[in-house]
């Protein structure tokens, strides 16, 4: 493609981005010749799904508050800290504290039938 | 003499020079800052690693590191939001170096992967084209990414481009035309139901 082709090419482009970003219908456009139609059309396409893929996104809320505090009053809340933490280290606090439960829930549901079983095979143990 | 009675000022009312020169001394006026251009600066990041916890991770970098150098932010032709993105730019950048040299899976996979299971709520239901088209925008070098960021999500001019990038409006176009060419080539190579095939073998 010559330099001019490329320059009427790289201007409709410019054209037809600004026009969507501006939320307006684009009309078929027209190149010099087919060959560059064909381009065109096919750059429009592209165009149109970056236009409809790259949209802007909002951080999570929490994170957000929490890192406003942490910059602007110096206290990290429990969002930040737990973010900060390695994720292998994250998963083994999790697990530790899941384990934790676990026992406790053992103890509970099972430990006084232990409790009382021991005095009997205490006293049935001859001295 | 008006910043001995900024807790007066409504903040919101104010443009980013003024609150850069305010934010010097009183936190407050980086507050507003910081609301004006997280969800831009989070979306820049966010497209540019592909997961929410880096993008958490290295927005909050941004903005302390912002906060810890404002003192020595002159406005000299690039604006403070210019100054922000290429912290943010740099930042990225310097994220991705740090994984190809700890490299363990590949970063298309990766990618592709993270999209799947870390996407914010409102891209839970991206449809395949959308992540193809995503995969071939990260595989592009980081100059054009940026370009296409900037351009689409940010809703910026060229001028606006030119300023945060360091180049002209017309070294912008063209470059913005090569890097849709590159696009449109890649995309081209990328047999239909790729990405099918691709979490197909990841799946089973």
């Amino acid at each position: 493609m010559s330099t001019s082709a490329d320059n009427q090419m790289r201007d409709l482009l410019d054209a037809i981005t600004a026009r969507l970003q501006r939320g307006e219908a684009i009309d078929p456009p027209v190149a010099r010749s087919d060959d560059a139609q064909d381009e065109l059309e096919e750059f429009v396409e592209v165009v149109g799904a970056l236009h409809a893929s790259l949209k802007p996104l909002s951080p999570n809320q929490e994170f957000a508050e929490d890192l406003r505090a942490e910059l602007l009053d110096g206290r990290a809340g429990f969002f930040r800290r737990s973010r900060r933490m390695p994720a292998r280290l994250s998963l083994a606090a999790i697990l530790a504290l899941f384990a934790g439960c676990v026992l406790l829930l053992l103890r509970r549901v099972f430990g006084s039938e232990t409790a009382h079983d021991v005095p009997e095979e205490v006293v049935a143990t001859p001295l | 003499m008006k910043f001995l009675f900024s807790k007066r000022i409504d903040f919101t009312e104010l443009d980013d020079k003024d609150l850069v020169a305010l934010a010097k001394e009183n936190k407050a006026a980086f507050g507003e800052l910081y609301e004006r251009y997280l969800p831009k600066i989070y979306s820049y990041v966010y497209y540019r690693t592909g997961n929410v916890h880096d993008a958490e991770d290295l927005t909050a970098k941004v903005f302390f590191r912002a906060l810890s150098h404002i003192d020595n932010f002159v406005e000299k032709g690039a604006p403070f939001q210019a100054w922000l993105y290429r912290i943010a730019h740099n930042l990225v950048a310097n994220w991705h170096r740090d994984r190809s040299r700890r490299k363990i899976i590949a970063l298309d996979d990766y990618v592709a992967d993270s999209l799947k299971s870390e996407a914010p709520d409102r891209l839970t239901e991206e449809s395949e084209e959308r992540n193809q088209l995503l995969e071939a925008v990260r595989r592009l070098p980081e100059d054009r990414q940026q370009l296409l960021l900037l351009k689409f999500v940010e809703q910026m001019s060229n001028a606006e481009i030119g300023t945060i990038m360091g180049r002209t409006e017309g070294a912008i176009k063209s470059l913005y035309h090569r890097t849709l060419l590159a696009l449109r080539e890649d995309m081209n190579q990328m047999p239909p139901g790729e990405l099918n095939r691709r979490q197909g073998g990841e799946e089973g």
